[in-house]
């Protein structure tokens, strides 16, 4: 019975296939809008959530004149001439703030890390005090770091324990980095200080020459800037105004400060999706449920016939419901891959745009993605039964003769 | 077997209250083959929908092998349309998207009656309405008699104690007309259904054990 039904919908869709398609196309562009705006909105606000403060450093303390990128990361500072002194928080003695690590970062080229033409950031860091990068390993040798080793950041290929030469010298593939959705990050190549520093002569002077003198930065005891924890109970003003009036010649960064701009610019873009899936979604339903009184009023003979026959109401309602439920439920599926699709072919270009505009993108991850896919699909649906069921509901009430003799 | 007690019918239009069947007592003794003869417009198909269960009367009974089938749940009626009768629609009746053998098996599949091989009894019954060759035919592939002649298939397929049939021969042929009575006069004798039919064929309705002749909506005679 229950596959008489089914394919008593089927080919009632099959009937009119033009129509059929342009409402799956409908429904398809509808649940693909909701889709693709549900999925890019969390991963937009997933990736806002962005910077150093993704990072686990609520604060940035940098050279005054240093130019920062607007992610504030202190992996993204521009690599500059300007340098602190290693010491110069500690010595200061700020009660306001937790843990500081101090980061060395040099932007090299040609020196045999990825491809030729590439750029890398080679970032220094303090084993024993990093809380930056560190905790993001998610694989790594079963040893100590120790002098030579390099951290490969979550977008550089290299085997755990392989051979990497920087500038010709030898350097093993210690550990990996998972993905942090900061760029900067994701590409860097990390090391201790000493280890940077041993490379300080390469970078300076030989291979492609021309270069000049070796970066500032990589003498011992100075370093590019920090990044630092609130200590507990204090708040970003205290720290800030703390830093400032006890440490000269420094810029502090504080999260929030530095992302509002583009939070702003984000925030209007998601109310933009939103109203985009309101009004998709209102108008689609409105279309469908218009489509489908008319269609309940064009089966109307048919359905007084199923009743006639002994159909009950809620079988007579089925088919409708069964058949609504599967143009919708088709049209939600195919706007699901539609949405895959587009979203496969733009991520370059988008991911590109908005890292340009300093947001770090990162992707929502898979479950919820598949939660968000079958979200549209059941919502399609949905909006199917929705639209079917009152005209059905209707017409199911009326009394056989009338429906068969069609009358009004 | 059927009996009717003061039925009215009347529908509302945008002219006013139309009666079409006003204040009718009908009695059917169960094995009989009544003839129901009127006018068009007299209320003949109004009657018939009424005790057929498909259209409510505005006033009055139907009792059908002791059931007031006007008194029963929307779901109950549908049951005992079902199962208890088959009805022959004046016009055509079956859904375009089923094959005929789908068609006349689908009451049967209404019926949850699985354990029975509802198919073969399908091909049997229009094997006998002279269609053993259409059962893949789908509607729009058959003339008005083999539609028809499928219409009346499908009414027996449940093995109905009532067959009501509205002009079931009034577009076809004296020939089918006659192969087609003859096979409503068969199941009428040999099952004992009750058969009720409509027709504007006198002849017809002679052979009938009981006339009920309808003008304005009342018996007449
Ligand atoms: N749904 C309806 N709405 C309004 N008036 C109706 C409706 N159905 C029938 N009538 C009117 O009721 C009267 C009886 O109609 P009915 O169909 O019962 O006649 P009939 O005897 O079957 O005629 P025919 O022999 O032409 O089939 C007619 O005057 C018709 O116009
Ligand atoms: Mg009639």
């Amino acid at each position: 019975m229950r596959w008489l039904l089914l394919s008593l919908a089927l080919q009632n869709l099959g009937r009119r296939k033009a129509r059929s398609l342009l409402l799956i196309a409908a429904v398809a562009l509808g649940s693909g809008v909701v889709f693709t705006g549900a999925v890019l909105m969390q991963s937009i606000d997933r990736s806002m959530a962005v910077g150093f403060t993704r990072l686990g450093a609520d604060m940035m303390v940098v050279p005054e004149g240093a130019l920062t990128n607007i992610t504030a990361s202190l992996l993204a500072v521009e690599p500059s001439e300007l340098v602190l002194d290693a010491d110069v928080l500690a010595k200061a003695r700020l009660a306001s703030l937790g843990r500081i690590a101090a980061q060395k970062i040099v932007r090299v080229e040609h020196s045999g890390i990825g491809s030729h033409h590439d750029s890398a950031d080679l970032i220094g860091f303090e084993p024993a005090r990093d809380f930056t990068v560190q905790p993001w390993l998610v694989e790594k040798l079963n040893r100590p770091l120790q002098q030579g080793d390099v951290i490969l950041g979550a977008a550089r290929d290299g085997v755990l324990g392989s051979q990497l030469l920087i500038f010709g010298k030898p350097h093993v593939v210690y550990g990996r980095l998972g993905r942090t959705g900061v760029g900067t990050h994701e590409r860097g190549v990390f090391m201790s200080f000493a280890t940077l520093e041993a490379l300080g002569e390469a970078i300076g002077g030989g291979m492609g020459g021309g270069h000049g003198a070796k970066p500032a930065v990589l003498a011992p005891g100075k370093v590019s800037g920090f990044l630092a924890e609130l200590a507990p109970g204090a708040t970003p003003l205290q720290a800030r105004f703390a830093i400032l009036s006890n440490v000269k010649g420094v810029k502090v960064v504080a999260g929030d400060t530095t992302l509002s701009g583009i939070r702003q610019g984000l925030a209007a873009l998601l109310d933009g999706i939103l109203a985009l899936m309101v009004l998709m979604f209102i108008s689609t339903a409105l279309m469908v449920s218009v489509l489908f009184s008319a269609i309940v009023t064009e089966r109307r003979a048919e359905l007084g016939l199923l009743k006639a026959i002994g159909a009950r109401r809620a079988q007579v309602l089925g088919v409708m419901v069964t058949e609504a439920m599967l143009a919708t439920g088709i049209g939600g599926i195919l706007g699901v891959v539609l949405g895959v699709l587009v979203m496969r072919l733009f991520e370059r270009s988008l991911v590109y745009y908005l890292e340009n505009v300093g947001v770090p993108f990162l992707w929502v991850d898979l479950p919820r993605t598949i939660a968000f896919a079958v979200g549209a699909i059941v919502l399609a649906c949905a909006i199917g039964v929705a639209g079917v069921l009152y005209p059905a509901w209707r017409a199911s009430r009326r009394d056989a003769y009338d429906l068969v003799r069609g009358g009004a | 077997m059927l009996s009717c007690r003061a039925l009215r019918k009347s529908y509302v239009t945008e002219r006013g209250e139309v009666l079409a069947v006003a204040g009718i007592d009908l009695e059917v003794e169960a094995g009989r083959y009544a003839a129901i003869i009127g006018r068009s417009g007299s209320g003949k198909s109004s009657l018939m929908a009424m005790v057929g269960g498909l259209s409510r009367p505005s006033d009055g009974t139907v009792v059908i092998d002791g059931t007031d089938i006007w008194g029963l749940s929307d779901d109950r009626l549908a049951a005992f349309r079902n199962g208890r009768i088959g009805f022959v629609f004046q016009f055509a009746s079956l859904l375009p998207t089923l094959r005929l053998v789908d068609n006349v098996a689908l009451p049967a599949m209404l019926g949850k009656r699985g354990d029975v091989d509802v198919y073969g009894k399908a091909a049997t019954l229009l094997a006998r309405m002279g269609l053993g060759d259409h059962l893949d035919a789908y509607p729009s592939e058959c003339s008005a008699g083999e539609q028809r002649r499928a219409a009346i298939a499908r009414a027996l397929i449940n093995d109905p104690v009532l067959l009501l049939a509205d002009e079931p021969t009034s577009d076809l042929d004296e020939q089918t007309e006659i192969e087609i009575m003859d096979e409503l006069l068969a199941v009428n004798r040999e099952l004992g259904t009750t058969l009720v039919l409509v027709t504007h064929n006198l002849s017809l309705a002679e052979q009938a054990e009981q006339i009920v002749h309808i003008a304005g909506g009342v018996i007449a005679s």
